[in-house]
């Protein structure tokens, strides 16, 4: 019996070797981009679920009531950990962190390397495994611990223990003994780094030791399992009177209201497994999977859509099957034989359709890699929730869309079936809410695919304040000190064809080629009242030199000679002094020395878009170091210039890596998610669209045999292939609009919902909808005319001749 | 074997009610060759569908070897006519995707015969109507006469006490149409009941006994040559 179905199974499959071949390229194409959108939402969701104390790892964070509001922080003082160790219980372990670069100043091997201040008990608490050597190294002072890869770069070989570094670390040469060697960081971690020495050598440690009011550093803790967070921030409570007094008596004294639990100021944990889907909105924090959820989600409809497909093809396709049907059924083939002879072929369709979509999957991962920008791969996926997902998906599937036009063909009537008759009316229904659900399906990727683009080209060419199309960013990581490196470049350049200005900054703009981002604020008192400000430290022409606009007054200028105590702020930064006229106002930040502003930007978006622009006050302190160095060009030969650039450059760091590029493309970096998820949602309705347009065909091809005879007889009657091609064509137009009302509420919702994210965002117009449904109508139209057009043009005869 | 008294089938949409068997009762004895001809519309094939368990009558009794089976559902029904009942249709009704073989083996496998003893009764029966050369063809590539002998195989392999064939010649030139109607005599012959619906009066002939139907009813009944029931003679 077995034999027999399999046998019959695969005639029929080679039999109509072109629906077998639509119906597996569909499904495995289905298959192929489930299991790669799955690939890439389960690396996202398996960001740091590595660390076997998961569970009890958080990373610490105050709440602070301003009087603005409720403001986080995640940056800690120097004294605050080994503070809190001391004074509350229930804390197993406490690391604090900072995330830094240093040069290898070995000849030849100038390499740059990740960096990390911490203490000791880090690698205790988190699982970067220890190859070789003590696990808590960092306890010696003058030891490094650095990993495999790191080993192999800076000495080709990885039994390396008691070697010595020579490293550039922040501008001093520190010289350290390797301590141990730690297993690569796996891809799922979201601290990355190619080496860590103890906290102690971290910048200005030694200044800052005791100092509370200056914040540098994440802290990580590890709980004791018998307690919780809340209880945690309960005990805190005293710890933060204790220490923190005056700025909570400042809080009370400028009008802050205290948070639910009636305090100014709250020490809060993040759970650590949350980190890499936590997003510090500045007054609130936003923990959300719904991300990879999504992307899951997306994976997900495009199999269902496939199945639905599947569903309806199979019905279509049965009407040839009829007499079979009936003649098995005549010689005794019970329901239940019937029905597993057509599962059976279902099943065979979807097992192959699997190998090739895991095979097309694998052929398109790295592709896929590259465009999604993701370090996910298949073969590192075998974790047995994707395994089991992919597992429960097949199954349903093939029992749900293999079972379901099994069932119908098996419980056809005998004789019915025997004389060819598909009466279907009852099934219309079913296939008809599929066909609707589908339609909505697409038009919901379609309008996503258009706001979301939309947005991205918002963001893109917004005027962000600044020149980002003429201004190169240009890390400073070569062997000098920074200051130096800036001078030696403006004489490079000085004089060169299509260099315009020099300047430098401690601060990139966008996400620069060396992928880090780094913030620097500061709180003071002005007027007996708590402001706070991010820093940028710059160099001369800083804002000549970025286009920044001037408000008012003037800003650095090498004709006056006291400009290291002067700043310049931003037109936000004066509504948080509120000062109406703040030119030559002096404030008093930094152990009581007086700045005075002397002039006044215009506000210009230097943090990302989901943001509103914050206070910023620009210093031009010589003896602050500058981390960036930005270059204006001329609009001409862009492209030469900017090799010149890079020339100068390679003069004057031979070793150093040039890691310079315009600002647009920094810009564009931070969009990386928005650019992902643009290009998943748009990849995503293209299939579902490719797979609903394949589905319409094969129903359309349904009714028009369904409809034969009434073709027939309309022609004899008199009816013109126009009106024949509307008959046709309007049932379908009338499900596109049903899926159409119910898609368009739940786009708009989704997409609002989404857009909430951005503080500069595109508004939302009936239009996107709209033409999101036309398209939609469009592509039925255009699929199903190949048939209706057809069946029209057919000799009336023909068509009653089936009868 | 067979009788049926006062059998009556509707046809019925939401407005009209068509008669397509009224009260008609007649008895077929086992053993017998039985003609049914009537114009078209006159209710034939649905006797025969009646007669081969794949449709209910509406009213009156159908008695098949001594048991009542109006009123059966068609799971019982399936499971009386796999073991009892050949069909022979008038367009072969041959799956396409199976070979001649198969084709044969279909109503063995549906009645759980095992392998070995199915490929012994195929090509027992395949000999037997001279088609065992083709075995291994499928429908398409045999002519109208031979896929009707196919037809014919299956029809019998599972040696059914009663073979309905609708129009078995319809679709054949009339020297093919002999030589199936020469083999369902054999068959006839060999102890088959056959009742078979034909609008030939030359077919007609073959059998023991005409009915001639019309709008539901008997009308008239011709015996052509005498017959005695097997059984009786035992």
């Amino acid at each position: 019996m077995l034999k027999n179905y399999i046998k019959i199974a695969f005639r029929n499959l080679w039999k109509d070797k072109s629906f077998t071949l639509l119906n597996l390229l569909r499904l495995s194409v289905a298959f192929a981009a489930a299991l790669l959108l799955g690939m890439y939402a389960f690396f996202d969701l398996s960001y740091d679920q590595f660390h076997e104390n998961k569970e009890d790892l958080f990373q610490v964070y105050y709440s602070e009531q301003t009087p603005d509001g409720q403001e986080l922080a995640t940056s800690m003082p120097v004294p605050f950990a080994p503070a809190l160790e001391r004074e509350l219980p229930n804390i197993k372990h406490i690391s604090r962190y900072i995330s830094d670069h240093a040069l290898n100043l070995e000849e030849g091997k100038e390499l740059d390397l990740r960096l990390i201040f911490t203490d000791p008990e880090f690698f205790e608490m988190f699982s970067f495994e220890t190859l070789r050597g003590p696990v808590d190294v960092l306890k010696n002072d003058s030891q490094i611990s650095i990993t495999e890869e790191t080993a192999q770069r800076l000495f080709g070989k990885t039994e390396v223990l008691g070697e010595r570094l020579n490293l550039l670390v922040n501008g001093r040469n520190e010289v350290f003994t390797v301590g141990s060697i730690l297993k690569d960081i796996p891809v799922t971690s979201g601290l990355r780094f190619d080496a860590a020495v103890n906290f102690t050598h971290s910048p200005n440690y030694a200044e800052n030791v005791d100092r509370w009011d200056s914040r540098n550093h994440s802290v990580f803790i590890q709980l004791s399992a018998d307690t919780t967070p809340e209880a945690l921030t309960q005990s805190a409570v005293s710890f933060n009177n204790l220490h923190y007094q005056g700025n909570i008596e400042d809080l009370k004294r400028d009008g802050a209201q205290p948070n639910a639990n009636g305090n100014y100021l709250e020490l809060n944990l993040l759970p650590f497994k949350d980190i890499h889907f936590a997003d510090f909105k500045g007054d609130y924090l936003k923990v959300s999977r719904a991300y990879p959820y999504m992307i899951l989600g997306i994976g997900l409809l495009i199999l269902f859509i496939a199945g639905i497909n599947f569903v309806n093809m199979s019905i279509a396709r049965s009407a040839q099957r009829l007499r079979e049907i009936g003649m098995r059924k005549t010689l005794g083939a019970a329901k239940k034989q019937l029905f597993f002879q057509f599962w059976s072929e279902s099943v065979w369709i979807f097992l192959i359709a699997l190998l090739l979509g895991i095979g097309l999957s694998l052929a398109l991962e790295s592709p896929f890699r590259q465009l999604f920008n993701t370090p996910a791969r298949l073969t590192d996926m075998s974790s047995s929730t994707l395994v089991i997902t992919l597992l429960i998906s097949f199954i349903l599937i093939t029992f749900i869309a293999g079972g379901y036009p099994a069932l119908v063909l098996s419980k056809l009537g005998t004789l019915k079936a025997l004389k060819g008759k598909l009466d279907l009316a009852g099934k219309n229904r079913v296939r008809n809410a599929l066909m609707v659900v589908q339609f909505s399906i697409a038009i919901v990727l379609i309008s996503g695919t258009l706001v979301l683009g939309k947005q991205l080209d918002y963001m893109r060419n917004k005027d962000l304040g600044f020149n980002k199309e003429q201004v190169v960013a240009i890390p400073l990581n070569g062997k000098r000190t920074n200051r130096q490196n800036v001078a030696l470049l403006r004489n490079e350049l000085a004089g060169k064809p299509g260099i315009l200005s020099v300047t430098a900054s401690d601060n990139n703009l966008g996400l620069g080629k060396d992928g880090s981002t780094y913030f620097s604020r500061m709180g003071f008192d002005y007027k007996g009242r708590g402001v706070s400000t991010n820093m940028l430290v710059v160099d001369y022409d800083y804002p000549e030199t970025l286009g920044l606009q001037l408000k008012e007054g003037r800003t650095f200028s090498r004709s006056y000679s006291g400009d290291s105590l002067s700043i310049v702020i931003n037109e936000a930064m004066a509504r948080e002094l509120q000062e109406e006229d703040p030119l030559n106002k002096q404030l008093i930040i930094d152990d009581s020395i007086k700045y005075t502003v002397v002039g006044v930007l215009k506000d210009y978006n230097f943090q990302s878009l989901n943001k509103k622009i914050e206070p910023i006050s620009l210093f031009m302190k010589g003896d602050w170091d500058l981390y960036y160095a930005f270059v204006k060009v001329a609009p001409q030969n862009m492209a030469q210039t900017f090799e010149s650039i890079e020339d100068a450059w390679k003069r004057i760091e031979p070793n150093a890596e040039f890691l310079g590029s315009f600002l647009d493309e920094n810009i564009d970096r931070t969009f990386k998610r928005e650019r992902t998820m643009t290009t998943i949602i748009s990849s995503g309705s293209l299939i579902a669209i490719i797979l609903s347009c394949i589905g319409l065909f094969a129903i359309s091809m349904l009714v028009v045999t369904q409809r034969t005879k009434e073709i027939g007889v309309r022609k004899v009657v008199g009816a013109s292939v126009a009106q024949i091609t509307f008959l046709l064509t309007k049932d379908f137009l009338k499900l596109v609009g049903v899926a159409f009302v119910i898609a368009a509420p739940v786009a708009w919702w989704l997409l609002s919902q989404w857009l909430q994210d951005y503080e500069y965002r595109i508004e939302l117009h009936l239009w996107i909808f709209l033409a999101a449904g036309l398209l939609a109508v469009f592509i039925a139209l255009f699929t199903i005319s190949f048939r209706t057009i057809r069946a029209a043009l057919k000799n009336p005869v023909e068509s009653l001749r089936t009868e | 074997m067979i009788k049926i008294t006062d059998l009556e089938k509707y046809y019925a949409t939401e407005e009209v009610r068509t008669i397509a068997l009224n009260k008609l009762s007649f008895q077929v004895q086992e053993g017998e060759f039985v003609a049914v001809m009537g114009p078209s519309g006159c209710g034939k094939s649905t006797l025969l569908n009646i007669l081969g368990l794949l449709d209910d009558p509406d009213g009156g009794s159908f008695i098949f070897n001594g048991i009542e089976v109006a009123g059966f559902n068609e799971r019982k029904r399936a499971d009386l006519r796999k073991h009892n009942i050949g069909f022979v249709f008038q367009s072969f009704n041959l799956i396409d995707e199976l070979t001649v073989f198969e084709n044969v083996e279909l109503p063995l496998i549906y009645t759980g015969v095992k392998p070995a003893e199915r490929k012994k009764r195929v090509d027992e029966v395949l000999e037997k109507m001279q088609i065992m050369h083709r075995r291994k063809h499928f429908p398409q590539q045999l002519s109208g006469g031979q896929q009707q002998r196919v037809a014919v195989a299956r029809a019998v392999v599972n040696n059914p006490k009663l073979i309905l064939a609708d129009e078995p010649t319809g679709n054949l030139d009339s020297s093919n149409g002999n030589e199936v109607m020469d083999l369902l005599t054999e068959l006839n012959e060999a102890g088959t009941t056959i009742i078979m619906v034909t609008h030939s009066e030359h077919d007609a002939k073959y059998s023991h006994r005409i009915i001639r139907m019309l709008d539901g009813q008997k009308v008239t009944e011709n015996v052509l040559s005498e017959y005695k029931s097997k059984t009786l003679e035992v």
